[in-house]
């Protein structure tokens, strides 16, 4: 039988790390312009699909630059590090060639519906959004945003993985590395679905009142994580 | 921008506490069954783990109809990742820790975490779904017995490691079996789709229980061809009967549910080729 009380007492340090993460994961999914189904259709401001599906992509290529990282070093700093900029990247590639098909390809100016002034570059806004429609494309300040999104997730989800990767075991390192990262991506999905429904599905960025929320689904992120963590350490822990 | 429609309950023909108790029941007499069956039986038993994920499919599609008939205010599709999301973390821990009982604690930690959601959902975040917390449970339970019947259906058990005698393998166990190689990739989303994609299919003011089950068990025996194609490399689970059921199982329920959708539409009509150049001068 596993000494589940001894797992616990001895790792609550990672247990509180992967608690972080999640938390983090889930503030950042906040910073991330979605759009959802009406930016697909250029309506909205945002990239033009789910949260889920963003914050997933974004944060899984960070999963895969911290694996890298850590086939060549231990250090702590380098593998979060080299996560979160994974991370920004890939959330800048999406939004960069989204960007592309709304100017090029749909025809219609970056600007935000919620803003009058663009809080970075002082742009006009109002006087581009096309009339019913809550914007388009991928404003500076929602760009921007999105890049710290994404890092925020990165960092977060790496942080996971590491954290997980840290716990003592008896396992073969293959196999422990595979059910680390997979345990890291399904945290990763569950702390990218609650703030997806605490903003309703679509957000601009920072600048979106919708942002003030975010206390709500770090709460919410905070105790399913926490429960979740001291799941997988007693699991993991245990072997 | 609500995705689900109309806020309201969705009306059902089948109530829902048949359907809880076929996915349960269902799922765990075929996870089970498959377990013992491969041992005394032998290898080719291993499709009865993917019957059981399709039990625990129907049933996952079924919730997330209810719940999804509320409007998430995000796509359908959130709430089948949460539900493999949450699947696999008490998957892994029930598996880890419960060995001949595996399953049943990974259903029940499965739907601690989905209830935990559920009530986070509407006390913390005001989503006011009132069946948001029984949907939750039931949805992340399903998501575990989907996990967990499709891993015993790719390598003949539930085990979680390798089972080793005199410096032998001679089991397989679901850490070095599924998740080492990956396959629990293709259990995510194969799993994953099969729960979110019935109802986002046939979402809609005409969408009807039935035509989305049967899109649901015609989903889940896509899963269960692909967890066949796997066992049919794996050194302890047979996967030709596997691909063989899933695709009768395929069959009948595409032709089922291609009847409803032509029992539902208002007209079919064939609109012909598109005329080519001569004949529009």
């Amino acid at each position: 039988m596993i000494d589940i009380v001894g797992i616990i007492t001895e790792d609550i340090l990672n247990i509180l790390l992967i608690t972080l993460g999640g938390v983090l994961i889930s503030l950042g999914v906040h910073l991330i312009p979605v759009g959802g189904a009406p930016a697909a259709m250029a309506q909205a401001t945002g990239v033009g699909t789910g949260t889920v599906q963003l914050a997933a992509g974004a944060g899984l290529t960070g999963l895969v630059t911290a694996g890298f990282m850590m086939n060549v070093t231990d250090s702590m700093g380098l593998i979060i590090a080299s996560g979160t900029v994974g991370a920004m990247i890939m959330i800048s590639v999406t939004m960069l060639v989204g960007q592309w098909i709304y100017v090029y390809g749909v025809g219609c100016p970056a600007a935000s519906a919620k803003v009058k002034y663009d809080p970075i570059t002082k742009d006009r806004q109002d006087l581009y959004v096309s009339q019913g429609t809550e914007g388009h494309a991928i404003p500076t300040a929602s760009f921007i945003s999105g890049i710290i999104g994404a890092g925020l997730g990165g960092f977060g989800g790496s942080l996971i993985y590491y954290s997980l990767l840290s716990i003592e075991n008896g396992l073969p390192e293959v196999d422990f590395i595979g059910i680390a990262s997979i345990f890291a991506i399904g945290l990763f999905f569950v702390n990218a679905v609650i703030p997806s429904y605490n903003i309703g599905g679509t957000i601009e960025g920072f600048h979106d009142p919708k942002f003030k929320r975010f206390p709500k689904a770090v709460v919410a992120s905070f105790v399913t994580t926490f429960l979740a963590a001291i799941m997988g350490v007693v699991a993991i822990g245990g072997m | 921008m609500s995705a689900g429609g109309g806020g309201g309950g969705a009306h059902a023909a089948i109530p829902q506490n048949n359907i809880i108790a076929f996915g349960i029941v269902g799922g765990l007499l075929g996870i089970y069954g498959a377990y013992f069956l491969v041992d005394i039986v032998g290898p080719y038993m291993s499709f009865l783990g993917a019957l059981g994920a399709i039990c625990g499919i129907v049933w996952g599609a079924a919730a997330v109809r209810r719940v999804a008939n509320y409007g998430l205010g995000t796509g359908v599709p959130s709430i089948g990742m949460l539900a493999l999301g949450i699947g696999i973390i008490a998957s892994t821990f029930g598996l880890a820790i419960g060995g001949i009982a595996g399953p049943v604690i990974a259903i029940v930690f499965a739907s601690l975490i989905g209830l935990v959601v559920g009530v986070l959902a509407n006390k913390v975040l005001n989503m006011g779904i009132p069946i948001m917390v029984q949907s939750m449970t039931e949805i992340a339970a399903a998501g575990a017995i989907t996990i967990v019947g499709l891993s015993t259906s790719m390598i003949g058990t539930f085990m979680f490691f390798d089972e080793v005698v005199n410096g032998v393998v001679v089991a397989q166990g679901v850490a070095t079996g599924v998740m080492t190689t990956g396959y629990i990739a293709v259990i995510f989303i194969a799993g994953g789709l099969a729960i979110l994609h019935p109802y986002n299919a046939n979402l809609g003011p005409d969408e009807k229980q039935d035509r989305t089950l049967a899109c649901a068990f015609e989903k889940g025996a896509i899963a269960m061809i692909v967890a066949g194609i796997v066992a049919t490399i794996t050194p302890f689970a047979s996967g030709s009967l596997t691909i063989l059921i899933g695709v009768a199982i395929w069959y009948v329920s595409f032709s089922g549910f291609y009847k409803l959708v032509k029992r539902d539409a208002y007209r079919i009509a064939g609109s012909g080729l598109l005329p080519s150049k001569e004949e529009l001068e």
